[in-house]
């Protein structure tokens, strides 16, 4: 089928806020994305899970919105909106029926200029028991739940910013004050350094003319610090394992392995591999773990898309009871070491290939998804046309391509891998804390 | 006020463009098959699914599973190619083939691109028209619904869901059990389960194939004569009612103790109302404003004023009979009894004086604002056509849905909180360490106090398990 080719304006406000514009009048509905060049690598030690934090701390009004009056107004307005964190940015965004635009963007500026002066110590504690009951309901209280955090401890060394979870530690939240929070925000939300996108139903020289009414007398920063250097060796150069005793009836075993960054086209054929592999009935790894040998109850192969020194592709299988861990944790290996060795077939890719486009098809089809990949091309490759490059990009890797960015990072001083086990019955109650009896807290 | 040269002046929206549910063809085949096309032009990736008015809440209890097993089934081999094959043929259009069953209804759909749909039609109906429930690979659908069960027991919040619907549930009701059913029948399932589901209910009486995006109606309505013509079967038999009994008269508390958890999780509530009910849409704004929007009633109390939770909600599931009325969050240990009054204070205050003009307005106007938002791509297009299907509602509910929404009063949403919400005859559900919280709740004289202790909540393994050596 034809890629529709999304057409958009891409220009710089004098204080440095990059706005880019997608028009598209297919339905009455607008999309406003902001993403902050600010993530949980942008934290240093003893602050971590700031970023996070911060993201709550915007819904908590502005010089002209009051406490959580930013979601009442949107979705008094028909609109839906969210906020995220992650290790590279954080993003905030309303979908709006295409009248209520102007009001998405006033509430966008607001914050970005003014949510300074009304934030109190009061709403800060508020968010900061909010956020410690996500952590530990997304991690704390959940089977399997402290993989992430161990994951990316095991992945990135000790003092590289990838090293702790967005979340944060428990600790550092506790200590985060009021001159902490308003310090990152003078660093940090500032028009240089954000790029806010307009997907759908608008016009575009209107949505320049509020943009300039309502960003154009916030202040850049000057001086927004440089990372630190982020880049890493292409291997690990040895295996790492560690078991980890949970309150799970099933053991699972989770796989890591170093991938070149997002961005790099090797990525973009392991991302085929993962298709390949656990994406289907017909894929590789669930076909034989799950299907015919039925040693797993599920397969995944994912990546972690991160954009500074290193990526990772992630795995795991999840062990059928009575099965050896071990016998899992060889049929899966052997899987990725036979795609490793030889090119997979025209079909095998053809079929990888038909439901990736497929997939951007259907993501690019709301106004939502298509502001959000336009802000996250634009800050972090400096490229908000890849929105169209990425799936004839896809599109155009070869089997030889795949076989060759597998055996780049399918090897054992390449890998880690973690394995989940039931905590035996009989534990005593002080042994567990509820969330695995190996856990670290000085992990981050 | 101005700080910083900011405006302080609030927008004033735009006039709203006109937005209707698109227009929408509706055809009768000969066999009784109804085919729903709505085109959406420009829309590429078309959404297709084929619903059927067979749920679990229909099946008998000794099969408790089956309907949701066979729905599984569809995709696993026909009597024209095994699983494999069959998704390869579908992967090769750009399409995968989805099938999963409900209380009221199964559907098997695709996402395919528009210039692919007819052999994606094509691969729908043979999936659905003539699958061959291979035992090998039922018996391991089997297992792996077996093994998500044990699983469903570990995690807090399956755990919670689980105990709180087999509290507010008599035992003759289906809802007293998981959709997918116990392991008690489940374990007992095969391929002869399966056909009987597929006969009895697999007909073009009660069946609807839905399609939206960028189609003509006249061409979908051509493939589907000559793919689902032939079909045969039964005529749709008058559904026998659903038995929604409720188990609760009068409030109890129901603890599932997990030792050292940091969370409890909370459900409280009863069985609620039926889809078909009239206060549907009273209720929908009635229940915006107690546990629906971000600003709702108890998302404001307990976390953005208490901070107790990451979320507080409350809902209806509606469904054919009496779904249940769910009040949740998971809060920290800590505050587990505090909690529970602030969620049994917002249900008493809800039924105790109208809501303010500011509440009602807002739950209005989020519910008629977000309606073109909720129909931008086929997908959910597809997936409410299909909904007034299966619930035999009017084709032009949709239509009416922003009128009806609109002409909510203040006393309508007192009324329908007084009718359909019941604090004194609400299960009180928690999974959390009962041994920090169970003195404080005894205490707090919510109600009687129940322990569960679950026997062994991580089921050993047959084999002994050892990691990996490296």
């Amino acid at each position: 089928m034809p890629v529709p080719i999304v057409e958009f304006s891409d220009e710089r406000l004098p204080n440095g806020l990059r706005l880019i514009v997608a028009e598209d009048h297919l339905a009455p509905v607008v999309a406003v994305n902001v993403w902050y060049n600010v993530g949980s690598k942008h934290e240093v030690p003893g602050k971590t899970g700031f970023a996070h934090l911060f993201e709550h701390v915007m819904f908590q009004g502005s010089a002209n919105v009051g406490k959580a009056e930013h979601m009442a107004l949107v979705q008094a307005a028909g609109g839906t909106l969210n906020g995220t964190t992650w290790v590279d940015r954080t993003n905030y965004f309303e979908t709006v029926p295409s009248h209520q635009l102007e009001l998405a963007m006033w509430l966008e500026a607001d914050r970005m200029g003014t949510m300074l002066g009304a934030l109190s110590q009061e709403n800060l504690d508020n968010q900061r028991e909010v956020v410690k009951n996500e952590k530990r309901w997304s991690y704390d209280n959940r089977p399997y739940g402290s993989w992430m955090e161990k994951m990316l401890g095991l992945l990135y060394p000790e003092g590289h910013p990838y090293h702790h979870p967005t979340i944060g530690s428990m600790a550092d939240l506790d200590a985060a004050s009021l001159e902490d929070v308003k310090a990152f925000f003078a660093t940090w939300y500032v028009p240089n350094n954000a790029v806010i996108s307009v997907a759908g139903d608008c016009d575009r020289a209107q949505v320049r003319a509020w943009a300039e009414k309502y960003f154009g007398s916030i202040q850049p920063n000057p001086a927004i610090p440089a990372l630190p250097d982020m880049s890493l060796p292409e291997i690990l150069g040895e295996e790492r394992r560690e078991t980890v005793e949970d309150q799970v009836p099933l053991a699972r075993v989770y796989f890591a392995f170093r991938a070149p960054a997002f961005g790099d086209t090797r990525l973009d054929a392991i991302d085929l591999a993962g298709q390949i592999l656990t994406g289907g009935k017909g894929s590789r790894l669930h076909r034989r773990l799950v299907r015919e040998e039925r040693l797993a109850q599920d397969v995944a192969v994912f990546t972690l898309p991160f954009v500074s020194g290193a990526a990772a592709c992630i795995g795991w299988a999840t062990v059928r009871p009575g099965v050896d861990v071990a016998k899992v944790e060889a049929a899966y290996l052997d899987e990725l070491e036979k795609l490793a060795s030889e090119a997979p077939s025209e079909d095998e890719v053809a079929r990888a290939k038909a439901l990736t486009e497929a997939d951007e098809l259907g993501s690019l089809a709301r106004v939502e998804e298509r502001a959000d990949r336009l802000s996250m091309y634009a800050t972090l490759f400096d490229d908000p046309a890849m929105i169209n490059t990425m799936l004839p990009r896809y599109l155009a890797v070869t089997g030889e391509e795949i076989r060759d960015a597998a055996r780049a990072i399918f090897r054992q001083d390449n890998r880690i891998v973690l394995t989940y086990v039931p905590k035996p019955s009989g534990a005593t109650p002080d042994d567990t804390d509820g969330s695995g009896a190996t856990r670290d807290e000085e992990a981050a | 006020m101005s700080v910083d040269g900011m405006i302080s002046q609030r927008p004033v929206p735009g006039e709203p463009r006109p937005f209707d549910f698109p227009d929408t063809v509706r055809t009768t085949l000969a066999n009784g098959l109804r085919v729903i096309v709505t085109p959406m032009p420009g829309r590429e990736l078309v959404a297709a699914s084929l619903a059927l008015r067979a749920g679990a809440a229909d099946e008998p209890d000794a099969v408790g599973g089956a309907t949701v097993l066979a729905a599984r089934g569809l995709t696993e081999g026909t009597e024209v190619r095994d699983a494999i094959a069959l998704t390869e043929a579908a992967e090769r259009l750009g399409a995968s083939i989805h099938a999963e069953a409900g209380w009221d209804a199964t559907s098997a759909g695709l996402d395919v691109p528009a210039s692919r749909l007819a052999p994606a039609l094509d691969l729908l109906a043979e999936v659905v028209r003539r699958p061959s429930f291979p035992e090998g690979e039922i018996e391991r659908l089997r297992d792996e619904r077996l093994t998500d069960l044990l699983q469903a027991r570990s995690d807090p919040r399956r755990r919670a869901d689980e105990a709180y619907v087999s509290s507010i549930y008599a035992p003759s009701s289906p809802y007293h059990r998981p959709a997918g059913g116990a392991a008690a029948t489940v374990e007992t399932l095969t391929p002869a389960e399966l056909r009987v589901v597929h006969t009895s209910t697999y007909v073009p009486s009660r069946a609807a194939l839905v399609v939206a995006g960028d189609v003509d109606p006249d061409e979908v309505v051509r493939i589907a004569e000559s793919l689902f013509g032939a079909w045969s079967g039964p005529d749709e038999s008058v559904p026998d009612p659903i038995d929604d009994t409720s188990a609760v008269t009068s409030r109890f508390v129901r603890v599932v103790h997990r030792s050292g958890a940091v969370q409890s999780e909370i459900r409280i509530g009863h069985p609620g109302l039926r889809r078909l009910n009239p206060d549907y849409h009273a209720v929908a704004v009635m229940g915006a404003i107690l546990g629906g929007l971000f600003n709702s009633r108890l998302n404001m109390n307990l976390r953005e004023e208490k901070g107790y939770t990451y979320g507080a909600s409350a809902g209806f599931d509606l469904r054919r009979a009496r779904g249940p009325f769910t009040a949740r969050a998971a809060v920290n240990t800590e505050v587990t009894v505090p909690a529970l009054h602030e969620f049994l204070a917002e249900l008493d205050r809800i039924r105790e004086a109208p809501v303010t003009d500011a509440e009602l307005k807002a739950a209005r106007d989020y519910l008629v604002g977000v309606f073109p938002l909720r129909f931008e791509t086929p997908g959910p297009v597809a997936g409410s056509l299909a909904g007034l299907f299966v619930h035999r509602l009017p084709d032009d509910e949709l239509d009416r849905y922003r009128g009806s929404i609109e002409a909510v009063t203040a006393a309508d949403v007192l009324r329908v909180a007084r009718e359909h919400i019941r604090p004194e005859a609400a299960a009180v559900v928690l999974v959390g360490d009962h041994d920090a919280f169970g003195e404080a709740l005894q205490a707090a004289a919510i109600g009687p106090v129940e322990v569960i202790r679950d026997a062994d909540p991580v089921a050993p393994p047959a084999d002994p398990v050892a990691p990996a050596a490296g």
